[in-house]
């Protein structure tokens, strides 16, 4: 360690919302100048603890002391201007603004002028490494640069603590490697960073101290070199589990189900590739790459300039999903909320949406079935909801993923496409889905996986395409080949 | 978690919320019926009725376009132009061919819409929006040029006499009038295809999320298509109802119908958010349109009072549904 001062003390820190306790005695002591990793499984509290910390909650009971203030009550303002910024996934930044403007948001009396605080915003995104023209509007920036933005704001405000919620979750490879070298720079700086995240191999590689969260209690807080990634998941969920995925289906057919003769598209250049019955064949690529798009390209969910595709040896035509669909694919779409789910919808209406049509007579709903498709599905995928018609907004995570899985099961499609299956999922229910794909194709259909997470596509695939610039660039066959070559085809 | 926190105590404002549409109906009538005795009166209650009329049923087209995410605000032009249209063939092939002709009118009118929009990839509210408005504009001038501008007096006009059109206009069948049974019609058929078929349901995941309505397969071009479709077969009938009424029938007899219709759509508690709604609601709204303007003709209330009230009401009633959603 550094040094020894301690910036942040929680001790025995409570918080109960009707019904359920989500804190119970949490303590944390971070250190300055430390990267501090705060992991747990979706719901575990950690979520709870920054926002008390951030002053969006307030605790009901226990002491929080940063920077050797005892904190009561506190807001979110008053926080960040005490120096505790936090930065969100889903990020805090005006996307008609310029980055200038988003930097020094709400202080421009402070500012003396548009020029200066340009100029300003300048030096902070200078310092942190960033070439970010501060005149762009944040609507036009990458992930990665609205990150940066977000960084140097919270910079801006001289912040001590830098609270960084999942940040790495719409990153690429190199701009991950960027956000490391910066929160080292940060770090050797005298600034800490909390950093959640549900990749534990980012953990390992850059944090200091590691406090394991779950069911709202602290379990343990320990240095990163005192763990093993296996104690660390087991801590994580309350028991062992011997593997993170289950072993690799074999593929018994050797039926060519789908041949994809061509696609190209003004993003997608000669798109070819065959899928096997009972396969899995995973995508890997940097964001951006086109995984996305060859999948939207077959399913119809995209317009293609040319689309060549046979099915089980015969042509078909695919212009819009339904079309897709009836040719017996099915899509699990990459954004489960915006482009999956109907949120205010029930569990039950988002599981029967697609097979609704077929349990129809004359165009009336056989409303018995549709019940039994539910109660099936809720089953089988054990989906933990209190009623199938609890809206589906209020479930986690995992548990909405289940629920357009368990659409597409009832149909049983020839091919399931999965596109980032278990982004933002923890790794118990991480675990339930892989098992679920692994049933899928032993019972004869087949998967594309797209994953942004390299270990998952490379244990779960049969057979691995790396895609890179709108081209395919290889293929691998993951138990012989090393991750190391598959990356390297993968960034061209 | 902070919903845990308001969850108990939310659930009678909750309650209130969703019903609070009946809870201000019966209040005003009481009141009224207090103020002024005549309130009760059968004649009153004739005339609420016929008020019931051509708004009730345009408002239960516009319900399952609204409940499917878009908005129609063609339909001043539509009423114009399918009135128009059918009084003009009255004369040369009879009555209800004419009617017919009209509803045909309706439903092409409203699939032109549909259509429009989803070919210019008109996907969210706002272009509807502007998209039908243009096209009322266009439905409206056509109008005016077909009839030159002038009215229509079909009490006078015809040679045929038009039995149907007296009767949707003043006649009445045991306690209530004609076009009210016509409404309770629809109201029933409409209730049925909402909730029992796989198009009424289809509706719904279009407005709740279209994309990922999209995705799952369901058919939502067609969709879009459909509830403009069935939109414009409503101000058909709509149209007919009215100038049914109206014994003089002027190109601008649709106005502001856009507007009462949609009222009566929100208020009645279909969220302009899409993917949430019901008939019965939206027969709920229109009562409490129609009942706040009489009540408020009884009390004496000055017209442009009467404007404001309503404002405030539909400006109320789209707060209340942002609440409602809000609230998940």
């Amino acid at each position: 360690m550094n040094n020894n001062d301690v910036i942040l003390s929680v001790q025995n820190v409570n918080k109960s919302f009707p019904g359920v306790r989500a804190l119970s005695d949490a303590s944390i002591t971070v250190r300055k100048g430390t990267v501090h990793a705060v992991v747990g499984e979706n719901g575990a509290g950690k979520s709870t603890l920054m926002k008390i910390l951030s002053g969006v909650y307030t605790k009901d009971s226990g002491t929080v002391v940063f920077d050797g203030e005892t904190i009561e009550h506190t807001t979110p303002i008053q926080s960040i201007r005490r120096g505790l910024s936090i930065i969100y996934q889903e990020f805090n930044l005006v996307n008609t603004l310029t980055v200038g403007e988003n930097i020094f948001l709400g202080r421009y009396s402070e500012m003396k002028g548009m020029r200066n605080m340009h100029k300003q915003a300048r030096t902070l995104l200078d310092s942190i490494g960033s070439t970010i023209d501060t005149y762009r509007l944040v609507s036009d920036l990458s992930a990665a640069e609205k990150q940066m933005v977000e960084i140097s704001k919270a910079l801006s405000f001289n912040s001590k603590l830098i609270i960084m919620d999942e940040p790495s979750s719409s990153l690429t490879a190199d701009e991950l490697t960027q956000l490391f070298t910066l929160i080292n720079d940060l770090r050797s700086k005298g600034v800490t960073i909390i950093y959640i995240s549900h990749k534990l191999d980012e953990i390992f590689e850059l944090c200091d101290i590691v406090t394991i969260v779950r069911d709202g209690q602290v379990i343990d807080t320990k240095p990163i070199d005192h763990l093993t990634r296996g104690e660390m998941i087991a801590k994580m969920i309350g028991r062992e589990i011997e593997n993170e995925f289950p072993s690799r289906p074999l593929v018994t057919y050797n039926k060519v189900v789908m041949e994809v003769k061509t696609i190209n598209t003004r993003k997608l250049k000669d798109i070819s590739f065959e899928l096997k019955k009972g396969e899995i064949l995973g995508f890997v690529g940097l964001v951006g790459a086109g995984r996305t798009e060859i999948v939207r390209a077959i399913y119809g969910a995209d317009k293609a300039g040319e689309l060549k595709i046979l099915m089980n040896g015969s042509p078909v035509k695919i212009r819009k999903p339904r079309d897709g669909k009836h040719a017996g694919i099915g899509l699990l779409p990459e954004d489960r909320k915006l482009e999956g789910l109907v949120l205010p919808f029930s569990v039950q209406s988002n599981i029967v949406m697609s097979s609704l049509e077929n349990i129809s007579k004359f165009g009336f709903i056989n409303s018995s079935k549709e019940k039994e498709i539910a109660e099936r599905q809720i089953k089988s995928l054990s989906i933990k909801t209190p009623s199938p018609h609890a809206r589906v907004k209020t479930l986690s995570g995992g548990n909405q993923q289940k629920c357009i899985m368990g659409r597409w099961l009832e149909i049983n499609p020839d091919i399931l496409i999965l596109d980032e299956p278990t982004r933002g999922i923890d790794v118990g229910t991480k675990y339930e889905i892989y098992l679920l794909i692994k049933t899928l194709v032993e019972n004869g259909s087949s998967v594309i996986m797209i994953s942004s997470e390299l270990p998952e596509v490379l244990a779960m695939s049969n057979r691995v395409l790396t895609i890179c610039e709108g081209r395919i660039s290889g293929e691998f066959n993951p138990e012989v080949d090393s991750a190391h070559d598959i990356m390297d085809a993968a960034i061209g | 978690m902070t919903k845990q926190l308001t969850q108990e105590r939310s659930k009678f404002v909750d309650f209130l919320l969703e019903y609070l549409v009946l809870f201000v109906i019966v209040g005003l009538v009481i009141v009224t019926a207090i103020v002024e005795p005549a309130f009760l009166s059968q004649r009153n209650f004739t005339n609420l009725m016929r008020q019931f009329g051509a708004l009730s049923f345009v408002a239960l087209g516009m319900t399952f376009i609204i409940m499917g995410g878009f908005i129609d605000l063609s339909v001043p032009g539509m009423i114009s132009i399918i009135a128009m249209v059918t009084l003009s063939l009255v004369d040369i092939i009879g009555e209800i061919p004419a009617m017919m002709i009209g509803l045909l009118l309706g439903t092409m009118l409203g699939t032109l819409n549909g259509s429009l929009l989803v070919n210019v990839g008109a996907n969210t509210q706002a272009k509807a929006l502007f998209i039908t408005f243009g096209m009322s504009q266009i439905y409206r001038a056509l109008a005016l040029i077909l009839t030159g501008g002038f009215s229509m007096n079909w009490g006078t006009l015809f040679a045929h006499p038009m039995p149907v059109t007296r009767a949707l206009g003043s006649g009445m069948w045991g306690p209530l009038s004609i076009s009210f049974w016509l409404f309770i019609f629809f109201l029933v058929v409409l209730y049925i295809f909402q909730s029992k078929t796989f198009l009424g349901r289809a509706i719904t995941y279009t407005g709740g999320n279209l994309t990922a309505a999209e995705l799952g397969g369901i058919p939502t071009k067609r969709i879009v298509i459909f509830i403009y479709a069935l939109g414009g077969f409503m101000v058909a009938v709509g149209s007919i109802v009215l100038f049914s009424r109206v014994s003089v029938t002027v190109p601008a007899i649709g106005d502001f119908f856009e507007r009462d219709a949609i009222m009566a759509v929100v208020i009645g508690g279909t969220s302009l958010l899409g993917g949430k709604g019901s008939v019965i609601r939206t027969f709920m709204g229109v009562a409490l349109v129609i009942l706040m303007s009489n009540c408020m003709n009884l009390l004496g209330v000055q017209t442009h009072v009467q404007e404001v009230v309503r404002g405030i009401i539909l400006v109320l009633a789209i707060w209340l549904d942002h609440r409602r959603h809000a609230r998940g």
